[in-house]
């Protein structure tokens, strides 16, 4: 056995994950950070191993989805439904620090493994239940899809094209807030249990996640009554005056955002440095030099016929560049706020993620191949975040946990798989 | 006696501004921690230019923008660009436990408060830095906001019909996942630090967090080629999936039919039973191919309701279905109101307002708690100075007297708001 000789974060503590979607990215980032989380998958193989696959192979082992949300884990397989894989769970409870699932509520309590059941287990326990709309309440039985998640917490409303219906994000999103945000919640009740010794309930609220996201505009209709609808392009400003600026923009060879806003800092200096690059290349007028862009260009004084005037003469710029041109000469050299609408190519061969020795490449002998990933969301410096694994196989580590450190015999575990338990 | 909260004693000091600094402290503030936010007169958060002001009348204490991810906190109006400022200030940094910082990397080195810096007097100080592309590298002094930099990860071009151009998320997308995993590895640094007595720093490029947080959409991309692009509101493997119109000023329901037996109990609940024997629907194969006059028979039916009672007639059946909430709809939401994610306060200039929770989780034994308005510029100098840093009252009147404790805009500086 090879000994660990990085210091990680998390390293003393044990995760059990039950969760699927993208949920399982709160345990893997647990994960990341020096936990020891075991993935637990039905015998059949988790529902979770989707698409997009590798090779376009649509098998459960080559899901690169899979892949993505369960790096750092090892992974076992159990049937948590019948009583010897019940059994087999709250074993493995014993050796845990933290539990994250994301069933219907009540489905565990059904099966005597809920919070109340595994206290009793092990008193200490942390479990973090992720589920559409919280535990209790009126909607907690509802029925959730990432879909109809995103719809429940304002954000849907807010995004898209006005005259189309409300629009999404093509990658689902709302499972992976509220996974991330378990991953808080696990750690903040293993902080409170490390000074208390006491256990408890995580909660999270996949609506809350999505409510989160809603920038300023809950806020618009609780102070003022503004509802503010989808407009994709932009952005609405000054309360209620109905006035919206333009964000994003065509350019030769694709789009781009640019957050053409005045008044206030960074947006003047930004404002001024796209005017002198306009005006170097002839393609501001005397009146568009003439902006004061804090004093003439800010939220209480706007109107929209002087934002379309501008506007129009931005847009006839940018269609003279490209994207690499207004983010290197633009972005970087003139600082003007502009980040370009970039597609997975370009995040691919991004010369800052380059630079910062951001991909990760993480063998796979079962492949014969090594795949690509993207490096971890923040450094930690005394507790680097490695890849230590890739994403476990079906039933990858079931000798290794049921018999290496349950105990359980060979022919036992042959006796389980063969009823499928495990 | 009241309860002990989990960060009870954890002190702050917070060198951060707009979004994802000041929520990624939020979670501990809401939770027993001091957060201490530094700002000045001369260099205040941009989000208090930020509307919703209370009647639409701007003000530096008037931006419920602010409010949401400020209240629980404290505030000190100190000018880092102040030589007895910038002294004074290392008061605070020797009382934290955590310095989190979110300006432009180098700003906090021009002030001489980088990490090296406070390390050399504080080695077990855990400092937190998050930045549009990261500290190093050639875009580390990128000047950006969360809506572009969502862009840059690639998150706008997945967004949208695949007929038009991209339609990118509103607002400042990244901003709302990245400051997750900070609250998660703040906490892991403490419980390191608990274990070892050592500090470090943790270092955040949001464009990393935000690849990282759509992890399969480069990987497809590497392994197979593809670029992923728009698909409007579809599911690869659903159908019915998507938003349809209903009674009402725009009014919608979004609705996820995952399989075809909840395809036939569609069918049956909404009246539509001659749908159920239509080869061109019966699997999801069919009706994948025949989605687009599936989606028009689908909104036809569901004009003839209240996007509510789509909802309720779905969900009884166990099938996902859900109004499209409006803002309006998020105060009225009686499963929001359950678990109490607003919290009606009132704040000295903006008057009674709903404070958002930062946790979206309840922790069953110390859950999250806002007791505090957002500060007012400057509010808890006093207290803060004096109370928890223990200077004496002097020493805080030359402060004041030299202007490095600031009490008003700078002459001839106007406020001025950007939204």
């Amino acid at each position: 056995m090879t000994k660990q000789t990085l210091q990680l974060a998390l390293e003393p503590y044990r995760v059990l994950d039950l969760t699927e979607g993208g949920n399982m990215i709160g345990a893997r980032f647990l994960g990341d950070m020096g936990a020891d989380v075991i993935k637990i998958e039905s015998p059949d193989g988790s529902p979770s191993r989707i698409g997009p696959y590798y090779k376009d192979i649509c098998e459960p082992e080559k899901s690169l989805f899979w892949f993505a949300y369960n790096v750092n884990k090892r992974g076992i397989t159990l049937d948590i439904t019948c009583e010897e894989g019940r059994e087999l769970l709250i074993k493995l409870v014993q050796t845990a620090d933290i539990v994250m699932e994301s069933f219907q509520p009540g489905y565990l309590q059904s099966l005597e493994l809920g919070y109340e059941d595994l206290c009793k287990i092990k008193p200490d326990i942390i479990m973090a239940s992720i589920s559409p709309f919280g535990q209790t309440g009126p909607k907690a039985h509802y029925k959730g899809s990432e879909l109809t998640n995103w719809a429940s917490g304002c954000y849907l409303y807010i995004c898209g094209d006005p005259d189309r219906p409300p629009n999404w994000i093509s990658f689902p999103q709302a499972s992976l807030h509220a996974g991330a945000e378990a991953s808080a919640g696990a750690m903040m009740a293993l902080w409170h249990r490390n000074l208390t010794g006491e256990g408890q309930y995580v909660d999270v609220s996949t609506q809350e996640c999505v409510v989160a996201c809603c920038f300023n505009t809950p806020e618009m209709w609780d102070l003022n009554h503004v509802e503010f609808t989808r407009y994709s392009k932009g952005i609405n400003i000054g309360g209620n005056t109905g006035v919206k600026i333009t964000c994003v923009f065509e350019c030769k060879d694709g789009h781009l955002i640019l957050v053409a806003q005045g008044g206030v800092q960074p947006f003047v200096n930004s404002m001024a440095a796209l005017a002198q690059w306009m005006a170097q290349e002839g393609m501001a007028d005397e009146w568009y030099m003439s902006l004061d862009w804090a004093e003439d260009y800010n939220a209480s004084k706007l109107t929209q016929e002087m934002i379309d005037k501008v506007e129009s003469q931005i847009i006839a710029f940018l269609k003279t560049k490209t994207k690499k041109e207004l983010y290197e000469e633009g972005a970087l050299k003139r600082r003007i706020l502009i980040g370009p609408i970039a597609t997975a190519k370009d995040v691919c061969e991004n010369a800052q993620l380059e630079a910062r020795n951001f991909w990760v490449e993480l063998d796979h002998p079962e492949l014969n191949d090594t795949i690509t990933y993207p490096g971890p969301p923040l450094n930690l410096s005394e507790t680097s975040i490695s890849y230590r694994r890739r994403a476990p196989l079906i039933g990858e580590h079931n000798s290794e946990i049921y018999q290496g450190e349950l105990g359980m015999t060979a022919e036992t575990l042959a006796e389980l798989e063969a009823k499928e338990v495990i | 006696m009241e309860r002990k909260k989990p960060f009870d004693g954890i002190k702050v000091a917070e060198f951060a501004w707009v979004a994802v600094g000041p929520q990624s402290t939020k979670y501990l503030a809401d939770h027993g921690a001091t957060v201490v936010r530094i700002e000045s007169h001369n260099h205040f958060d941009l989000f208090r230019g930020t509307s919703p002001f209370p009647q639409n009348i701007p003000g530096l204490d008037r931006s419920m923008f602010y409010g949401k991810y400020n209240s629980n906190k404290y505030n000190i109006s100190l000018d880092l660009n102040h030589p007895e400022g910038n002294k004074l200030v290392w008061r605070l940094i020797e009382w934290a436990d955590i310095v989190i910082e979110s300006y432009r990397p180098g700003t906090m080195k021009k002030w001489g408060l980088d990490y090296e810096a406070v390390r050399k007097v504080k080695p077990e100080i855990i400092y937190l830095s998050t930045s549009m592309q990261g500290q190093t590298g050639p875009s580390a002094k990128y000047a950006g906001v969360g809506s572009m930099i969502s862009a840059v990860a690639g998150l706008g071009a997945i967004s949208g019909w695949p007929d038009r151009m991209p339609s990118p998320s509103y607002g400042a997308y990244s901003d709302y996942f990245c400051q997750r995993f900070n609250a998660a590895a703040l906490i892991a640094a403490l419980d390191y630090r608990r274990r070892t007595g050592k500090g470090q720093w943790i270092e955040q490029s949001q464009l990393e967090g935000s690849v990282y947080f759509v992890s399969p959409v480069t990987m497809d991309y590497s392994v197979n080629g593809r670029i992923m692009g728009r698909d409007g509101n579809r599911a690869p493997c659903a159908a019915p999936h998507g938003v349809y119109p209903c009674q009402g000023d725009d009014c919608w329901v979004a609705i996820a039919i995952q399989d075809d037996q909840q395809w036939r109990l569609f069918c049956e609940i909404t009246g539509n039973t001659e749908w159920v024997a239509n080869t061109d629907f019966s699997t999801i194969a069919a009706r994948k191919q025949n989605e687009d006059m599936l989606d028009k028979m689908v909104g036809q039916w569901t004009s003839g309701y209240k996007a509510e009672d789509v909802e309720v007639m779905l969900q009884n059946a166990g099938i996902p279905a859900c109004v499209v909430e409006k803002s309006s709809d998020l105060f009225k939401d009686e499963q929001l109101q359950h678990r109490g994610f607003y919290t009606w306060l009132e704040h000295p200039e903006i008057g009674k307002a709903a404070f958002q929770q930062q946790a979206d989780f309840i922790l069953s034994k110390t859950p999250r708690e806002i007791s505090k308005p957002s500060p007012c510029l400057g509010q808890d100098n006093e207290y803060v100075f004096h109370e928890l840093l223990g200077i004496n009252w002097d020493d805080i009147a030359d402060r004041l007297a030299d202007g490095s404790i600031t009490t008003g805009l700078p002459d001839g500086v106007t406020f001025s708001t950007n939204m």
